[in-house]
């Protein structure tokens, strides 16, 4: 019975917090070079006046309405979805537990195909809103289901109502696609996620809700170590851990639903960023959180950016590269970090 | 328990006499009964849809049924986790992911090839799922998450075909993906009841395995269990089984999830009692599934794979919500 | 630990306690005043009901009927956190996310004390160093929880319900699993932290033997009533062994403590 990860424990909260500061640089130049990089490259110092002295020439257009709303949705969404993983996985106690659990991806794509099937596409900016309150009515939902009775309890009853709420929404999304074709061809790119063509108005409108969310996140990250102990041994402590559970919903609400109103249901981000996270730094919330933002954040903008790179396509669906650039790395510390048997 | 079995069997029997009856054209009972025991005057096209069209199909929505929840019960005994289902080995997307490449990579595939190409999907998942899982050993843990970053690389494929593949193919792959009964045939049963036969029997007489490994590697290995092996003899079947019902119909969500979740509140733990009753469960989920499917809507046919989600899940909604003060 | 400068000692009674699982019946009309600032033992067949009490008095379970006082006053009505705050509890088998270190686990005994977006206080941290240091765990508090033997991650868990600071500490059977030396420096710790520290101390216990010897109150229950409680001496007989676990024994002097030992005949 000997340590069974390894390189992680001796990590001081020094070398946490420092670790930290370069994931933050590392994700400041990151944004910036995927504002900078495409069919014109521009120089660092054009993107700063276009902010700060925005001149209205074809350049600053470029970038202001283009290229900055991308890469701040990116970061919005990696960053949200991350730390909503994170808390989904602590408040269930299960790594196989995503945003996605308690059916935000679900919701959202069930209003905003709902939406798209009755008033066709031209539906615009609004589709956020649809799709930020399809999320937030089904996560009501499975709370609302999840927390019945005796089985409200254990986190097993969360578990059976998102799967259930999520099935049967998917199962009515799907019936409406497979027999519209046309809805099915405005929809799969967005269902794919992507933050291609994302506006400043569509960022401006999630932005408070994923803030409030990250802030939230970040001061709660404490009761989340307590909450990840158990049912029983979060009560002995004085927690109560239907409260918290409930706290902890709203904030996946924000975070989650905001970040799918915005690039779609990306799925991967929140199921894997905090395994990563968790692999390296240890299992404490308070520093969980913060590298969480960070780390997904930082995925989704380079997945991004490879995406335009690589497959030099502006419409590449991020999910999809996400998915290449994150998978691989993540399949690599499972197989390295995880000794022994659980 | 003996209760239990009979009162669903019974249900299934209903089940299974109410998809004869019932579909665009309606038998009564009388004509029913007097196609499938030959009495009274025969008329000859009821007997056509019974024998031709309506049991084939309800046979093999039976069988799926019996497969799908066989492979839900091992796969939730051999991973200890309430969320797992043999989707969590990648056959699931391993299946979309091929059966998507066939459809829109092939001009007009034969619907042998796809449903050779699901099977070889789901197959070549689970075992890179289970290959790259090993290291001197394994753990449910990692079989998990190394389930999960395969199946994001099969999904991110399916989507990238579906994002930029032909609209008409892309409808047609979520229709074969969203599991479908209707291209039953007689012979497309009896192949399926064939395969079946052995990994169900298989896991019938690994019951006591199963119970074992449930307690943990560490409780389980004490005991004498040999746990990487019986764990990696259980993933085959889990293979055989769904790769099977995959091929078969296409993918059919949440009855692998929830059958066993029904079968473990009625009958306990026990696997020898909860392989069957689950397997009944099953069968009745995906016959009335496909029956529901057919008269709901006609002349539209919902497949069969949304229908369980669409009725499934309220009525799982429902079990949990009567049971509600009932402790455990 | 500062011993507290009230009154009060975690003083916890039940009068006429009804406990039941949904509709089965665990324990009626129990009548049990726990002795504040002693070591007491619930003993008692399996299926006697000594668990669901000690959950129930330590709030993690509601009764069904009757009242049941912390330090005079309704627990069923105090929130969780003021409970928290007065008892601590060791619960059976307890198991912690993967990768938690011990000193984790330990600050996690100070979540009914801290604010809801408290900082971290400098009594906070003697509360956790006192904990591991009364614990002998100290020099464990970088490992992980699920790398330490049965014995060491038991003692971490004390140390958390010990940096909770309460005046009574509920334990759960917290000698299984326990080679005999680490439960006899277990049930010594227990001794010292009553007399030193004047802690009532609630244990669930299976082996007699050790309860008659380190505790000075015993509880022994069947069916969910009180067969017989009051000091070791007059507890532990021969036909209240034979009448609650239907064996038959002898009982002696322990040529050591001077308690009385069970000898099966």
């Amino acid at each position: 019975m000997t340590g069974r990860r390894t390189g992680r424990l001796a990590m001081t909260n020094g070398a946490r917090m420092a670790t930290l500061l370069v994931l933050f640089c590392l994700l400041v130049v990151a944004a910036m070079s995927a504002t900078a990089i495409g069919t014109v490259t521009m120089p660092f110092s054009r993107i700063a006046a276009a902010i700060f002295q925005f001149d209205g020439s074809r350049d600053h257009l470029l970038i202001m309405t283009i290229r900055l709303p991308r890469v701040i949705a990116a970061v919005l969404a990696g960053g949200a979805l991350a730390v909503a993983g994170a808390i989904m996985q602590a408040v269930t106690n299960n790594p196989l537990a995503s945003p996605d659990l308690v059916g935000i991806n679900a919701g959202a794509a069930f209003a905003v195909v709902t939406v798209m099937t009755l008033f066709g596409e031209g539906v615009g900016d609004i589709y956020v809103w649809f799709s930020f309150v399809g999320a937030a009515i089904a996560a009501l939902v499975v709370y609302a289901l999840g927390s019945l009775g005796s089985v409200g309890h254990s986190p097993l009853g969360l578990v059976l109502a998102g799967v259930i709420v999520g099935t049967f929404l998917t199962s009515l999304t799907t019936a409406m696609l497979i027999f519209d074709q046309s809805t099915l061809d405005a929809v799969r790119l967005w269902t794919a996620g992507s933050v291609t063509g994302r506006t400043m108005a569509q960022a401006r409108t999630v932005v408070p809700f994923i803030v409030v969310g990250l802030v939230a996140a970040l001061l709660l990250g404490r009761h989340l170590t307590t909450l990840s102990l158990g049912a029983d041994a979060s009560r002995s402590l004085g927690q109560n851990p239907v409260v918290w559970r409930g706290a902890s919903v709203a904030i996946v609400i924000l975070l989650a639903g905001g970040a799918v109103a915005l690039a779609g249901p990306i799925g991967f981000v929140g199921l894997v960023v905090p395994h990563i996270v968790r692999m390296c730094i240890g299992v404490d919330y308070r520093w969980v959180i913060p590298f969480a933002a960070l780390g997904g954040a930082l995925l989704v903008v380079i997945a991004d950016m490879v995406g335009r790179l690589v497959f030099g396509s502006q419409s590449f669906p991020v999910g999809v590269t996400i998915a290449l650039v994150g998978a691989p790395f993540f399949l690599h510390l499972a197989r390295t970090r995880l000794k022994g048997e659980t | 328990m003996i209760r239990l079995i009979v009162s669903l069997t019974l249900l299934l029997a209903v089940l299974v006499a109410a998809s004869l009856a019932f579909g665009d054209v309606s038998l009564t009972w009388r004509e029913l009964f007097d196609a499938l025991a030959g009495t009274g005057e025969p008329d000859p096209q009821s007997a056509m849809i019974v024998f031709d069209l309506r049991l084939p199909r309800v046979l093999l929505a039976l069988l799926v049924g019996v497969a799908l929840a066989t492979a839900g019960t091992i796969t939730l005994a051999i991973m200890r986790n309430p969320l797992a289902e043999p989707g969590v080995l990648g056959i699931n997307s391993g299946a979309a992911a091929a059966a998507m490449a066939v459809i829109v990579l092939v001009q007009d595939p034969p619907v042998g090839l796809l449903q050779a190409a699901g099977f070889l999907g789901a197959a070549t998942m689970a075992l890179a799922v289970y290959a790259l899982a090993w290291r001197s050993g394994t753990s449910s843990l990692r079989i998990i998450l190394i389930g999960i970053g395969l199946s994001a690389l099969a999904t991110a494929f399916t989507t990238l075909l579906s994002a930029f593949g032909d609209i008409g193919d892309v409808q047609r792959a979520m229709i074969w993906l969203a599991g479908s009964v209707y291209d039953a045939s007689m012979v497309k049963v009896r192949l399926l009841a064939l395969w079946l036969i052995v990994p169900v029997a298989l896991a019938l007489v690994f019951a006591r395995e199963l119970d074992l490994i449930r307690f943990g590697d560490l409780s389980a290995r004490s005991l004498g269990q040999p746990v990487d092996l019986v764990r990696g003899l259980m993933i085959v079947l889990v293979t055989v089984l769904s790769g099977a019902a995959v091929a078969a119909c296409g993918l059919i969500g949440f009855v692998g999830l929830i059958a066993p979740h029904m079968a473990r509140r009625l009958v306990g733990g026990a696997h020898a009692r909860l392989l069957p009753v689950a397997a009944l469960i099953g069968a009745c989920l995906v016959v009335a599934a496909d029956l529901a499917g057919r008269i709901i809507l006609p002349p539209v046919q919902l497949p069969a794979g949304i229908v369980t989600g669409l009725l499934g899940a309220p009525f799982f909604a429902y079990l949990l919500w009567i049971r509600r003060h009932d402790h455990r | 630990m500062t011993t507290d400068k009230t009154t009060r000692f975690g003083k916890i009674e039940g009068k006429g306690v009804h406990i039941a699982y949904g509709k089965r019946r665990i324990v009626e009309n129990l009548d049990l005043a726990i002795p504040e600032r002693r070591f007491t033992a619930l003993i008692g067949p399996n299926g006697s009901g000594k668990s669901t009490i000690l959950r129930t008095f330590a709030a993690l379970m509601k009764p069904s009927g009757g009242n049941l006082l912390l330090d005079g006053r309704d627990l069923t009505k105090l929130s969780t956190r003021e409970v928290a705050r007065k008892v601590g509890v060791l619960l059976q088998g307890p198991v912690a996310p993967e990768g938690l270190t011990v000193a984790d686990l330990v600050r996690q005994g100070r979540y009914p004390h801290q604010q809801l977006f408290g900082r971290w206080s400098a009594h906070d941290q003697e509360a956790c160093e006192e904990a591991l240091m009364l614990t002998g765990t100290t020099d464990l508090s970088d490992r992980a929880l699920d790398s330490l033997s049965g014995g060491q991650r038991q003692r971490a868990w004390i140390a958390m319900t010990l940096a909770q600071q309460g005046e009574a500490l509920l334990l759960d059977e917290p000698t299984t699993y326990l080679d005999l030396e680490h439960q006899i420096e277990l049930m010594k710790l227990i001794k010292m932290l009553v007399a030193k520290h004047g802690k009532t101390a609630v244990a669930v216990l299976h082996d007699i033997n050790q309860a008659a010897r380190f505790a000075e109150h015993i509880v022994i229950l069947k069916d969910g009533r009180i067969t017989a409680a009051g000091e070791p001496e007059t507890v532990i007989s021969a036909e209240t062994i034979f009448t609650v676990f239907n064996v038959k024994t002898m009982v002696i002097r322990d040529p050591v403590a001077g308690t009385p030992l069970c000898v099966p005949l």
